[in-house]
């Protein structure tokens, strides 16, 4: 059956998502700070709980230690909760369950148990939120294992991730960055997935691979745009998951440019990119390599308020463009 | 009427006996002895068995709690759950655990209900409904509610148990977690075995309140002390709850007072309590001491009862550790596996 | 039965423990509960009380050595009662012997701690490493060619050797020839064999062809000559099989790589070129090596006696039968860009996973240069015309003396194998399955054997 496409905001995909999970499936249900009649810090809730009820879009107390305690125990016992934190900064507050509880208990339990908890973090800079209020923790979450770790970065992928994340068995940790809700793009109507795992080369090309991630997707295909111009044919990878990340799809891309550059916003220190470059540099891509590997990342401080300081915190085309083309030109 | 008299008179049920005598027939009496008995050996097995260097890492022993775990499980069906904690041997023999099993897990072996990959720290069995130990202070509270949440939506008659311990009443979590249990009217029950410290620092050091079930009022609940060492006491107050609980009335806060004979874990070298003070414990207020006395006193059982259950318990004891000494270990291929859910 | 004492494991990951102070005496009277010892860990001191009450006998564990956890270090016996129980009650730990000091408890330690201390043998790198800054593309690159790293300049930063530095040096024989590759090549030999050889017989234009030593080394050198359509480069992923001791020299034939551009009358004219280059280079004794119709001049060359040929092997030689695959010459020879390119070079080949980048882009390298393969097609149309060899040199084969080897590939779609059939007993015949017609690459490492032990033969 054809599925009508439309086009879509991310946050209007991201709702799609849950109403069909909603709908086609009893146990699912959403939890999170004023998710309700508010419809969300980024209204991405919206109306659901007038079409599902007070029952299934549950407004939490300031609690999220506890909401997300109570999400991990709905999931074992046989509910699919979606747990919504309000700002990704706030998953500070509910570590011990999400590290300690959800992403070790089918581990410590032998495989007695599963976890079908699905996380949702409003993420990242640019909003004037400052530093409480729009870090990229993904890299923290993405360092445990028992967790899945995903960075959906069009609104055609949030909807199939969401979807796939639902249906998975394991804990899925969504981080979305919050300038991408407004961006639109083609989304068909209907249930469908994207496999989480499954890295996405958005762009082919011969003379350098950008791994990006989230938004940074969207900087390195506008980045490569203006590269094409002066010659230099960029690929970009879009990594979709950093946890189990897709090294084959890196892998190759690789062998076939012998240059890397790695572009993300969370710190760049002990970062997704710190992880995709020591993973080429250990893998047989690495005989490839006919350049140094180059991360951009978040800069060392805290996100600053001022807007020409936040900017300057987190890569920006400009700094991809000098990336490139010093990769390229073999300058560096 | 003392219970002598009673018995003289061989009075129907409702006469005045202590709650359980009512409840129960005599063979789940000798039962939960039976049962506590298990625990205590269980408990000297493994501590014997970690001396001797077969048990790897540290463990945390309930001898002395046996009443608590016993009495709160007595109104349990195998469909309800438990959460419980670090100190949660008993809680998992309790709620119908086998003693082979656990042994085996506490060796590291295959055939342990964890495959070997939790230990002590993480025994669970959860085909009785016991969904983990856990080594976080408070980590089982939320879980608890969110498995509370699980019954009330499926509208299972469910009930789920809390445990820990005095330590976690001043964890963020347990605040968080009350409040929404109360708030949503979930069929939870928090049990609080207060054995007086939490590893070194007495409730006196620690808590603001004298008592944790001062703390239910906060959170709108009934709160409910009971002499953790004393079984129909326990039972009694578990009952109310779950009955509370599965009518739909929300939660119950049960404050079990209670002692552990021995250290914290076994790294720990008491120097935070007097030999007096748990001399005293052991020779005067010993749960299962108690329990005999009263099985023997209302005419339930023996001498010669009691020493057949010690009998039959030892033995089973042997056999679990037999059991466990003979099974595989894991294979190091393995080492990833239960990671994730496999796809089959 | 008396009650043991054991050493209790009393901290997390603690194998063995040292008792500190005993605090009774043996044959003391002792309550459960009492104080026995204390013992010393990592963190603490902890103690240990009496596990029953009696007289405590046989007090084995000493104070300050090393003592695995769970052997028995004293018994409580009851009153009256004598003599320690022969085996222990539950535990697999054996009791401590007597009071022999620290060598049980250190035996134990070592058993307890070994798999984690268990000396780590020391691995030598796979290849050695050099000052040159590379990427590691081009260090892969360069290997696979049997390039010197440290002769390539590099154009990346702080002369960074990149991948197109490589490449040009593969494409560019010259550069590296002499001068470049070993400045100070000009090594003295010994002199010729005494035994008196007739004087070259210089054809009309004999020409010196262009060389490269390839390696130096100790011993009988190995001159090289290449197949049609090739050059001396080709001879390099073959020295990247293994290390080569022998001195090593490989020719351009005429019309081919460096050498002078000029169409050779007959396989007598270019021998004659080979020999004028040999002669110049004042050898002495050699293995002579020819590879495709380079072999068919090799074995003219030996069979002519002007150069002190000692053995001589043939890789899939040209001149033993009149078959030889005329669509892929044709082909070959136009060939000007990878996709046209392609298709012959997998004929060359059983399986075209051998065919490395490198050695494609110098072969595609080649087909550019436009004069160079008017000047092969010229070669082609003479020495291979319609599709047929037309020269043969089995006669010249049961003429020799010397040691000769003939090595083919039994999948050889170029020549087919069946051509090495009924060649004189005298000659070895190296038959490789799976393998067509380039055994020095398809094969290298076991050719490259077969060629080390003729030269050291």
């Amino acid at each position: 059956m054809d599925q009508a496409v439309r086009e879509l905001s991310y946050a209007q995909a991201i709702q799609e998502a849950m109403a069909i999970a909603l709908e086609s499936d009893e146990r699912v249900f959403l939890m999170g700070e004023d998710i309700g009649v508010y419809g969300g810090a980024f209204q991405v809730t919206g109306d659901l709980v007038e079409r599902f009820g007070a029952d299934r879009v549950i407004d939490t107390p300031i609690s999220e230690l506890g909401g997300a305690g109570v999400a991990v125990g709905a999931a074992v016992t046989g509910l699919r909760p979606i747990f919504e934190f309000q700002f990704s900064d706030f998953a500070t507050l509910a570590m011990e369950q999400i590290v300690n509880q959800a992403a070790k208990m089918r581990y410590m339990l032998g495989g007695a148990v599963s976890v079908p908890v699905v996380m949702r973090f409003p993420a990242g800079s640019g909003t004037g939120a400052a530093a409480q209020h729009s870090q990229s923790l993904e890299a923290w979450l993405g360092h445990v294992p028992g967790l899945k770790v995903i960075q959906p970065a069009t609104p055609y992928d949030v909807k199939g991730m969401l979807l796939a994340a639902v249906a998975d068995p394991d804990p899925v940790m969504i981080f979305e960055h919050k300038l991408l809700y407004k961006t639109k793009g083609p989304v068909p109507e209907g249930y469908y997935t994207v496999p989480i795992g499954k890295a996405e080369i958005r762009r082919e090309g011969r003379d350098l691979t950008i791994v990006a991630t989230s938004i940074m997707v969207h900087k390195a295909l506008e980045a490569a745009k203006t590269l094409e111009a002066e010659g230099i044919d960029v690929e970009v990878v879009d990594l979709r998951t950093i946890r189990p990340m897709d090294k084959e799809t890196v892998i190759e891309s690789v062998k076939k440019t012998s240059r890397l550059l790695c572009v993300y916003e969370g710190v760049k220190t002990l970062g997704v990119g710190a992880e995709v470059s020591a993973m080429i540099a250990e893998s047989e891509a690495f005989d490839f390599l006919d350049a140094p590997i180059v991360r951009l990342g978040g800069a060392e401080t805290p996100i600053p308020y001022n807007p020409e300081l936040e900017k300057a915190t987190v890569p920006q085309v400009p700094d991809i463009l000098a990336a490139v083309r010093s990769l390229a030109t073999g300058s560096r | 009427m003392t219970v002598a008299q009673a018995k003289a008179k061989n009075l129907p049920a409702g006469a005045n006996l202590p709650f359980i005598y009512r409840e129960y027939s005599a063979e789940r009496l000798k039962l939960a002895l039976h049962k506590m008995y298990l625990i205590r050996q269980f408990e000297e097995g493994a501590e014997e068995s970690y001396m001797r260097g077969l048990i790897h890492g540290t463990m945390h022993l309930s001898i002395g709690q046996e009443a608590s775990a016993m009495g709160i499980c007595m109104p349990l069906t195998n469909d309800d759950q438990i959460t419980s904690t670090h100190r949660g041997h008993g809680h998992c023999i309790a709620k119908g655990a086998e003693v082979s099993k656990m042994f085996a897990e506490f060796f590291g072996k295959t055939t342990g209900y964890c495959r070997g990959r939790g230990g002590s720290m993480h025994i669970a069995d959860v085909t009785t409904g016991n969904l983990g130990a856990n080594g976080i202070v408070g980590g089982g509270i939320p879980i608890a509610v969110g498995a509370a949440l699980t019954a009330k939506r499926l509208k299972s008659d469910r009930v789920v148990i809390s445990f820990f311990g005095d330590g976690a009443n001043n964890e963020g979590a347990f605040h968080e977690a009350l409040n929404m249990a109360s708030l949503w009217k979930l069929p939870v029950i928090f049990v609080c075995e207060n054995n007086g410290y939490g590893m070194s620092t007495s409730m006196a050091r620690s808590t603001a309140v004298a008592n944790v079930a001062d703390r239910a009022a906060a959170y709108s609940m009934p709160g409910v002390i009971v002499d953790g060492n004393v079984l129909s006491e326990v039972a009694e107050a578990s009952h109310e709850a779950v009955r509370r609980a599965r009518l739909g009335e929300g939660p119950t806060l049960i404050e079990s007072k209670t002692y552990r004979y021995r250290g914290h874990s076994k790294s720990d070298r008491n120097r935070y309590r007097t030999k007096e003070e748990i001399e005293d414990w052991m020779t005067n207020r010993d749960p299962i001491v108690r329990y005999e006395n009263e099985l023997m006193e209302f005419g339930i059982i023996d001498q010669a009862g009691i020493e057949a259950i010690r009998e039959a318990v030892r033995k089973e004891i042997a056999d679990g550790i037999e059991f466990a000494k003979a099974s595989p270990s894991p294979e190091i291929r393995n080492l990833e596996r239960y990671v994730y859910t496999e796809t089959v | 039965m008396p009650v043991e004492v054991i050493l209790p494991k009393v901290d997390m990951d603690m194998a063995t423990g040292r008792i500190s102070r005993w605090y009774v005496d043996e044959g003391a009277a002792v309550k459960k509960g009492d104080l026995l010892f204390e013992i010393e860990t990592d963190k603490a001191a902890m103690e240990i009380d009496a596990p029953a009450s009696g007289t405590i006998r046989d007090i084995t564990g000493k104070e300050g050595i090393d003592i695995a956890v769970g052997e028995a270090v004293a018994w409580i016996y009851a009153e009256g009662e004598a003599g320690k129980p022969a085996k222990d009650v539950v535990a697999e730990a054996k009791p401590v012997q007597n009071l022999a000091p620290a060598a049980p408890a250190s035996v134990a330690t070592a058993s307890a701690f070994s798999p984690a201390l268990a000396p780590v043998k020391a691995v030598a790198p796979s290849m050695p490493l050099n000052g040159t800054r590379a990427t590691p593309l081009a260090r892969r690159l360069a290997a696979e060619a049997g390039l010197a790293l440290e002769t390539i300049a590099g154009s990346g930063p702080k002369g960074r050797v990149m991948r197109k530095d490589v490449e040009s040096a593969m494409t560019a024989p010259k550069r590296e020839v002499k001068a470049a590759l070993w400045p100070d090549q000009i090594i003295s030999r010994p002199p010729a064999s005494s035994q008196p050889r007739p004087a070259p017989q210089r054809s009309a234009g004999a020409a010196p062809l262009n060389f490269a030593w390839l390696r130096q080394g100790e011993g009988r050198p190995i001159v090289l000559i290449h197949g049609f359509g090739a050059d001396l480069n080709s001879w390099r992923p073959m020295l990247a099989a293994g290390p080569v001791d022998a001195p090593l020299l490989a020719l351009d034939l005429p019309a081919h790589g460096g050498s002078p551009r000029h169409t050779p009358a007959d396989l007598d004219a270019i021998a004659a070129d080979v020999e004028a280059t040999l002669a110049s280079l004042d050898l002495g004794p050699i293995l002579l090596v020819g590879h495709s119709f380079g072999g068919a001049v090799a074995a003219t060359v030996a069979a002519r006696g002007h150069a002190d040929v000692r053995a001589l092997a043939l890789i899939a030689p040209a001149g033993l039968g009149p078959e030889i695959n005329g669509a892929f010459l044709q082909g070959f020879v136009r060939a000007k860009s990878e996709a046209s390119l392609m298709p012959w070079l997998r004929q060359l080949v059983a399986a075209e996973q051998v065919l490395s980048k490198p050695f494609v882009n110098a072969t595609l390298a080649q087909a550019a240069d436009s004069e160079l393969r008017t000047a092969q097609g010229e070669i082609s149309d003479r020495f291979f015309a319609d599709g047929t060899q037309t020269f043969d040199i089995r006669g010249l084969l049961a003429a020799l003396r010397i040691p000769v080897r003939v090595i083919v590939g039994a999948n050889d779609r170029i020549i087919p194998a069946s051509q090495s059939q009924g060649l004189p007993g005298e000659v070895a015949l190296h038959v490789f399955p799976a393998t067509g017609h380039m055994p020095q690459v398809e094969r290298r490492e076991q050719v490259l054997k077969i060629l080390l032990e003729m030269a050291r033969a």
